[in-house]
């Protein structure tokens, strides 16, 4: 009766991080939806508060959530991203969830970006991974559905954009068990691949008229260290890399 | 069989002496912040979750029923320390309830469905409550992470030396499950510990145990399953058994000799409005047996009211036996007799009786349901069983 879901996925998590060696070689990070042009200067962008999460990796490879490096860095990405709205040359505008009166639905269609984000990392970024279906289009069709643009609050805009990050540092003790695993290599000839840090993150716009997901940017390993302005600064230039309609962006 | 029984009573007997001593409740801080990085960000995660629970679609958006789940928590622990508690009641029809680290405690309908008393919810409400209290999210938390810490160095340096260390794992692993069985007899006691200083009786936090074993055992002779219980728990059991908790909450109740009344009456009157809701979710998890001990049981306190005739008529209507079928119309008229005539009365009636072969009667009760409810989801459908709409529309 209390919580208990994630105790076997946090037995089994750190077996799996020492298991498997380096992740994500041979993954595609971009999406664009197939003839999908922004007029730059033209389209008015909502943008909902970013889902950031920032903690420690522990020696066994469990998440450790950190409440101010999490604050702070919600804090410096929010300031890079206002920063970098004349980049993109488009009119962006933050949208509070919690003061509008449809935050709850909102706030839904949050999840759902996010639950069809991953599964665009899943099973359109890794190519192995791709349903029989769509082995052979490079077509990008993902979409939340069509009940957007029935919503109140995003009257008046033409896209969502959502941002989402999470970085696990590793811990002196997981950097200590990385080297050991090394060193054993090195003097036993066992040696155990042992990956430290976590630093994910994605960006996506959605089409509010359609529902579609137009273009998304996705990173299991990105950089910037986003506890600092500077690495914020680098990591919000990371997620909006390539980002439609943006001045000189690749079309 | 006789070795646990013995061993199990032997365990009473010692936490009983125990017992006999009256605990005083652990110190309680309203308004109480986070301290360490761990809780901080525990809690900070758990807000963030709080703040998905709010707008979920799970979530039972009713303030009458969120306020009362929430006032039987108060009585059960006082009203200084449920100040700290937000209450969600969410709409998944199995037995639980959840607490989460920053003091957000979810209820699922079918505890509520379940309880028989205002003493038996506040059981378990208390019982969650105590995790709260005592932290039990972020020890177990900090458990998880040293057995990991532990496991991954096993594993780094069995490779390393080309040592089997599979024993070794397995047993941090059985540790950490009995980690979590411990913490929750602990908030077992002390829940036991609220109960007994409320107006509730003690005794009804075994009870809950009892009933929920009673149900499994309907369950199990209805699916043709073997019924099972036991004293201890398996490697890989998060909680102790049912039989388990039910056996060291009854002796702890009796050793603290309370009474009081468990509101049974009240509870039933409090959740009348919702209930038809809660027995219809019920009637559909395909639980015959089950479905059929509980209903008897709410019967047993409150009589056969129009609802619970009504759902038990709907849960043979499902079943949908030639046999069943006139069950089903029989409890039909029997809940029509009480006084309880809904739309959906008139609907499970009319089709009981058209599948039973009898068109015409069926249709007299179809109209009506479509003269009540002419807009309803499935009105069309319904037209067809009845002639003369099904040339109108």
């Amino acid at each position: 009766m209390h919580i208990n879901f994630r105790m076997f996925a946090c037995l089994v998590a750190p077996c799996l991080l020492l298991a498997t060696a380096a992740p994500a070689i041979a993954q595609e990070k971009t999406g664009i939806k197939e003839g999908f042009v922004l007029k730059p200067g033209s389209a008015r962008i909502a943008m909902l508060e970013p889902s950031v999460r920032v903690g420690e990796q522990s020696t066994g490879g469990m998440f450790e959530p950190n409440a101010d490096w999490t604050d702070q860095a919600k804090e410096n990405i929010e300031q890079q991203l206002r920063a970098s709205q004349a980049n993109l040359g488009n009119e962006i505008v933050r949208l509070d969830i919690d003061t509008i009166p449809e935050g709850k639905e909102l706030t839904r269609y949050h999840s759902l970006f996010g639950a069809v984000a991953d599964s665009v990392i899943e099973y359109q970024f890794f190519k192995g991974n791709r349903l029989p279906s769509k082995k052979r289009s490079e077509a990008f069709e993902w979409s939340v559905g069509t009940d957007l643009r029935k919503i109140e609050a995003l009257k008046g805009y033409d896209y969502i954009l959502l941002v989402r990050t999470k970085d696990a540092y590793g811990s002196t003790g997981r950097k200590l068990l990385q080297a050991a695993g090394f060193l054993a290599a090195a003097f036993t000839g066992f040696g155990t691949v042992v990956s430290s840090g976590e630093h994910t993150g994605m960006a996506g716009l959605v089409d509010i008229e359609t529902g579609d997901l137009v273009w998304l940017n996705a990173d299991l390993a990105m950089g910037g260290d986003v506890r600092t302005a500077e690495g914020a600064e680098k990591r919000v230039g990371q997620l909006l890399e390539g980002f439609p309609g943006a001045p000189g962006a690749v079309q | 069989m006789n070795r646990p029984l013995l061993a199990a009573a032997g365990a009473l007997l010692i936490s009983t002496g125990a017992a006999a001593k009256e605990q005083p409740l652990p110190p309680f801080t309203l308004g109480y912040e986070p301290q360490t990085v761990d809780e901080r960000g525990m809690w900070s995660e758990a807000d963030e979750w709080e703040k998905s629970v709010k707008s979920s679609t799970l979530r039972v958006d009713d303030e009458g029923l969120n306020a009362y789940v929430r006032e039987v928590l108060c009585k059960t622990v006082g009203t200084d320390r449920c100040d700290g508690v937000r209450v969600y009641v969410l709409n998944i029809p199995a037995f639980n309830a959840t607490m989460s680290p920053n003091g957000m405690m979810m209820v699922w309908t079918g505890l509520l469905l379940r309880a028989r008393s205002e003493a038996e919810l506040g059981a378990v409400l208390g019982h969650e409550f105590a995790h709260f209290e005592l932290r039990h999210s972020l020890k177990g938390f900090q458990a998880r992470r040293s057995a990991s810490d532990v496991l991954a160095w096993t594993q780094v340096l069995g490779n390393a030396l080309q040592v089997d260390t599979r024993n070794s794992q397995f047993s941090l692993i059985g540790s950490l499950f009995r980690f979590n069985r411990e913490q929750e007899k602990e908030a077992d006691l002390l829940g036991l510990d609220y109960l007994a200083q409320s107006k509730y009786p003690s005794r009804s936090a075994s009870e809950v145990w009892q009933h929920l074993m009673e149900e499994a055992d309907a369950t199990a002779t209805g699916r043709k399953i073997k019924k099972r219980h036991r004293y201890r728990a398996g490697f890989f059991d998060t909680h102790p058994t049912e039989l388990d908790r039910a056996d060291y909450l009854l002796e702890q109740s009796m050793a603290k000799g309370d009474t009081g009344d468990a509101g049974a009456a009240s509870y039933y009157a409090a959740l009348s409005p919702w209930l038809p809701k809660l027995l219809e979710d019920q009637v559909r998890l395909n639980d015959f047996a089950g479905t059929e001990y509980l209903l008897n049981s709410i019967a047993a306190t409150t009589g056969w009211t129009g609802e619970l005739l009504q759902a038990r008529a709907e849960l043979f209507a499902t079943r949908g036996n030639p046999r069943d079928l006139i069950t089903a119309t029989t409890l039909y008229l029997n809940a029509i007799d009480v006084g309880h005539s809904r739309p959906a009365t008139m609907r499970g009636l009319g089709l009981s009786l058209v599948k039973s072969g009898k068109r015409s009667e069926g249709a007299e009760y179809l109209r009506k349901y479509l003269e009540a409810e002419p807009g309803a989801p499935d009105a069309s459908l319904i037209r067809m069983y009845v002639p003369d709409e099904r040339t109108a529309k």
